[in-house]
C-alpha cells in the first residue's frame, strides 16, 4: 500500500494541482451559470433569455450602422464583450421563486474575483445587487440581481464592459418596453 | 674542392655524390604527358539555396494572401443592415431586396462573395435584437441602481464592499 502510494505520488499531487487550478478558474469565471433558475420558467407569465456569446456578439456587431449614434454607441459598448446572458423571470402571484433560487447565483459571484458594487435593499421595491469582476483596472464581467416580489432578473455581461455608457442606454433604441422595471410610488422608506 | 660537379655537373665528380645519385635515380622525375579521362565527372548541382527562396517567396505571398483577404473582409461596411428594419421577428431578407439597387461594376470586383449569407443574416439579425434587449435589460437596471443608490437612506445600502 505504501509502495502504491509512492508510485502514484506524483500523479495525485498533478491531478491535485489541475482540480485546484479548474476551480480557481472556475471561481474566476465571469461567466455565471443559470441553469437553477430554469425551473422557474414554467411559473412565469414573462420570461426573458438571452445568451449570446462572442460569436454572436461579433455578428449582430457587424449589422450595427457606424453612422447610427445609437448603434454606433451599442456598438461601442459591445465591442469589448464576450458574452451576453440575462435571465428575467415575471410572475402574477408572490413567492414563485425562493431564497435559494437567488442563493444559487450569488454563490457563483464570491470575491475574490467577484466585488459587490451595489446592495439595495427595500421591502416595496425589492433587491438589487450589482457585482463587478475586475480584469487588471478594467471590469472584465458584470452581474446584476434584481429581486422583487414577482420578479427576478439576472443580468451577466462577459469582458469588457464600459458601465457608464451602458448606464445611458436606457430608453434607446426603439426596443419594445418590457416591463420589467414597473414604476412604483417612491414612499417605501 | 671543386663544387662545380654538385652545381652543374662540369668539375671533378665526387664519388660520395654520385653514390648517391644512383641510389636517388629512381626517383628521378620523369616526364609523362598529361592525360585526360574521357568523361569528366559531372559534380551535382546544389539546388538548396533556390528551393529556400521560392519557399520563402511562396510563403509570403501566401501571407499577403490571407492578410489581404482579411483585411478586405474587415473593411467592407455593414451596408446591408442599412435596408433592413430593426423591429424584432423580421420575416427573412431577401438578398435582392437587401441589394435593391444596382452595385458598380467596381463594386462587384471589390465584392467577390457577399458578406452575408441568408442564414447568417437571420442569425445576426435576431443575435441583434438579442444583444439590443439584453443591453436595455442591463441598462435598466444598472439607471436604477444609480437611482436607488443616490436616494437611497444609508440603510438601504448594506454593502458596497467584497463579499464572500
Amino acid at each position: 500500500m505504501k509502495l502504491l502510494f509512492q508510485k502514484l505520488r506524483l500523479p495525485l499531487i498533478a491531478v491535485a494541482l489541475v482540480t485546484l487550478a479548474a476551480l480557481v478558474a472556475q471561481a474566476q469565471d465571469p461567466r455565471i451559470q443559470t441553469a437553477s433558475l430554469d425551473h422557474l420558467a414554467a411559473k412565469a407569465s414573462q420570461t426573458v433569455d438571452v445568451n449570446i456569446d462572442e460569436r454572436l456578439i461579433r455578428l449582430a456587431a457587424k449589422l450595427l450602422s457606424d453612422k447610427d449614434s445609437d448603434e454606433k454607441e451599442v456598438k461601442e459598448i459591445i465591442t469589448g464583450l464576450k458574452g451576453i446572458y440575462v435571465r428575467s423571470f415575471e410572475f402574477e402571484a408572490d413567492g414563485q421563486y425562493t431564497a435559494a433560487d437567488v442563493d444559487s447565483i450569488r454563490t457563483q459571484l464570491r470575491a475574490p474575483s467577484w466585488t459587490r458594487m451595489v446592495n439595495v435593499a427595500s421591502k416595496k421595491e425589492g433587491g438589487l445587487e450589482v457585482y463587478i469582476l475586475m480584469n487588471g483596472e478594467q471590469i472584465g464581467g458584470l452581474a446584476v440581481i434584481a429581486t422583487d416580489d414577482r420578479e427576478l432578473t439576472v443580468v451577466n455581461l462577459v469582458g469588457l464592459v464600459n458601465l457608464d455608457k451602458l448606464a445611458k442606454l436606457e430608453g434607446q433604441f426603439g426596443v419594445p418596453e418590457l416591463g420589467i422595471e414597473k414604476a412604483k410610488p417612491k414612499n417605501d422608506q | 674542392m671543386n663544387d662545380d660537379y654538385l652545381w652543374d655537373k662540369s668539375g671533378e665528380p665526387d664519388p660520395e655524390i654520385q653514390e648517391l645519385e644512383q641510389i636517388l635515380a629512381p626517383l628521378r622525375y620523369q616526364p609523362t604527358p598529361l592525360e585526360l579521362p574521357n568523361e569528366l565527372p559531372t559534380r551535382r548541382r546544389n539546388y538548396f539555396p533556390l528551393l529556400a527562396i521560392a519557399a520563402t517567396v511562396l510563403i509570403a505571398l501566401l501571407a499577403a494572401g490571407v492578410w489581404l483577404k482579411l483585411r478586405t473582409e474587415e473593411s467592407i461596411p455593414p451596408q446591408e443592415a442599412k435596408s433592413v428594419p430593426a423591429v424584432p421577428s423580421v420575416p427573412p431578407v431577401n438578398e435582392a431586396v437587401v441589394n435593391n439597387t444596382k452595385p458598380s461594376i467596381t463594386s462587384v470586383r471589390r465584392r467577390h462573395k457577399p458578406v452575408f449569407t441568408k442564414d447568417d443574416r437571420e442569425e445576426a439579425l435576431v443575435a441583434k435584437e438579442q444583444v439590443m434587449l439584453a443591453l436595455r435589460v442591463a441598462s435598466e437596471k444598472l439607471k436604477l441602481a444609480q437611482r436607488r443608490t443616490q436616494g437611497a437612506s444609508p440603510n438601504q445600502i448594506k454593502n458596497q464592499h467584497k463579499v464572500g
